[in-house]
């Protein structure tokens, strides 16, 4: 049994249950923040993150969130968190799972294609602004039933 | 959608924790009364994200300059999906909820008729009257009849709580800080601490519409005490004064008790004539004539589309 890697996956798993902090219930691994993670045989990690935007403010918070849920793993003595400038982060990058969580939690649709759908009765959505609470967000408006939606850009 | 044969039995699907839809029947009373709440709601966070954005060019570091950034488009977000849902409604369009109030003919929330002259203002909103608004916007989303509002609260509060913990570790640096950042704060805890109370507005009527309808779920004077009790022992804590001659801890409770609170203070700021109603509305009003032009565009463009 290798043990390193047993120590990788104990810190994936870990990193996982971090939910992004304006989300709630929605981990920063399915938004696809997470792009590199080692651990060498000291048990030293090391972290690569990439923000959605640069220019995020939750990035100090979530990168404090992410040293605390890696330090918390057994076998670990030092994490080292960066973040990367590539490659560029996407909505690409958000998996299966965390769409459905966007959609049926917090009634917010990601794009794909340059298009999005209402996570309410699945129109396609019209952009009203392209500037949405942050820079990762932009407004919509669904003509099938009128919801007011962000769309994650 | 949804139809009534009687006021009384639209009241009836409230009571029994019915969900209204924007499509659905309701009775004028519950149209006005929740466009009101969202009205007011949406004015305030523009009026709000204005007041942040003052603060873009003179916050302390890169990073400070990055929460305030963040917060301002934020609430601006907030107030774009607000006037959304508002204007649904019927009430008013969007433009005319817009003009009215930077014709003061409308309201916002009275912490913003306040001038924030120094970083320890911001400090104070951040820490308090951001805490204040999230204990306001909790108790609203948990059992809100109103659909289209309740799911935008949602994400409104996931970002308030974070805004809030900006705030809170604005607290600690200052708290932690010198002589100087402490009476600075202080200060602004004395102009802060009042406004921040009567957020909560008074007592509520035990006849409340806000609360028969469900758009409210618990009593103004209930809000204003869980902010008091988690608030007054976490700034006595941290060395600072509360500006209140009457307050103290009951040591046989566990609680705070506040002394009597002067509401003139509220009752002319909400009619626009606070300390800095004028100037807020007034810089609010020129950006909306300024920008004239840009509508003027966009409707242009719109109609060759057409």
């Amino acid at each position: 049994m290798n043990v390193a890697v047993d120590l990788v996956d104990a810190v994936r798993a870990a990193v996982a249950e971090v939910d992004d902090p304006e989300l709630p219930g929605v981990s920063i691994v399915d938004l696809g923040l997470l792009e590199a993670l080692s651990v060498d045989a000291d048990g030293a990690v090391s972290i690569g993150l990439i923000p959605t935007f640069s220019g995020c403010p939750a990035l100090s918070l979530i990168t404090e969130l992410v040293r605390a849920a890696a330090a918390g793993v057994e076998g670990v003595r030092s994490v080292n968190i960066t973040f990367l400038s590539a490659p560029a982060w996407s909505v690409e990058r958000i998996s299966e799972r965390a769409r459905e969580q966007l959609a049926t939690r917090l009634t917010v649709a990601v794009e794909r294609d340059g298009r999005a759908e209402c996570p309410r009765c699945g129109t396609e959505t019209v952009e009203r602004s392209m500037f949405g609470p942050t820079r990762c967000r932009a407004i919509h408006r669904c003509p099938g039933c009128g919801e007011a939606i962000e769309v994650m850009r | 959608m949804n139809r009534w044969a009687s006021t009384e039995e639209f009241q009836a699907f409230l009571d029994d924790g019915g969900i209204v839809e924007a499509d659905d029947e309701m009775s004028d009373e519950y149209r006005a009364e929740v466009f009101k709440f969202i009205e007011l709601h949406a004015n305030s966070e523009l009026m709000g994200g204005l007041t942040e954005r003052d603060w873009i060019p003179r916050s302390p570091g890169l990073r400070r300059k990055m929460g305030v950034l963040a917060k301002t488009q934020d609430e601006i977000g907030h107030a774009h999906l607000l006037y959304m849902v508002a204007a649904d409604l019927g009430v008013k369009t969007r433009r005319q909820m817009l003009e009215d109030l930077f014709a003061g003919r409308s309201r916002f929330h009275n912490v913003f008729h306040y001038a924030a002259v120094t970083w320890g203002d911001q400090v104070a909103i951040a820490y308090l009257v951001d805490a204040a608004a999230l204990i306001s916007q909790q108790a609203v989303f948990k059992n809100c009849s109103y659909g289209p509002y309740r799911r935008i609260l949602r994400r409104i509060i996931a970002e308030e709580g974070f805004h809030m913990r900006h705030g809170e570790e604005m607290l600690l640096t200052i708290a932690e800080g010198t002589t100087i950042q402490h009476d600075l704060f202080q200060a602004a805890l004395d102009r802060w601490w009042l406004p921040a109370l009567q957020l909560f507005g008074p007592d509520s009527k035990p006849d409340d519409e806000l609360m028969r309808f469900r758009i409210k779920s618990e009593p103004n004077e209930v809000l204003r005490d869980r902010w008091v009790q988690k608030y007054a022992p976490l700034l006595t804590g941290y060395g600072f004064t509360i500006p209140d001659p009457d307050l103290r801890h009951d040591p046989d409770t566990g609680r705070w008790e506040i002394g009597p609170i002067d509401w003139s203070h509220l009752k002319a700021t909400l009619a626009n004539a606070g300390p800095d109603s004028a100037r807020r509305i007034g810089n609010a009003a020129r950006h909306w004539s300024d920008t004239e032009w840009v509508r003027d565009a966009l409707d242009a463009v719109a109609k060759e589309a057409a």
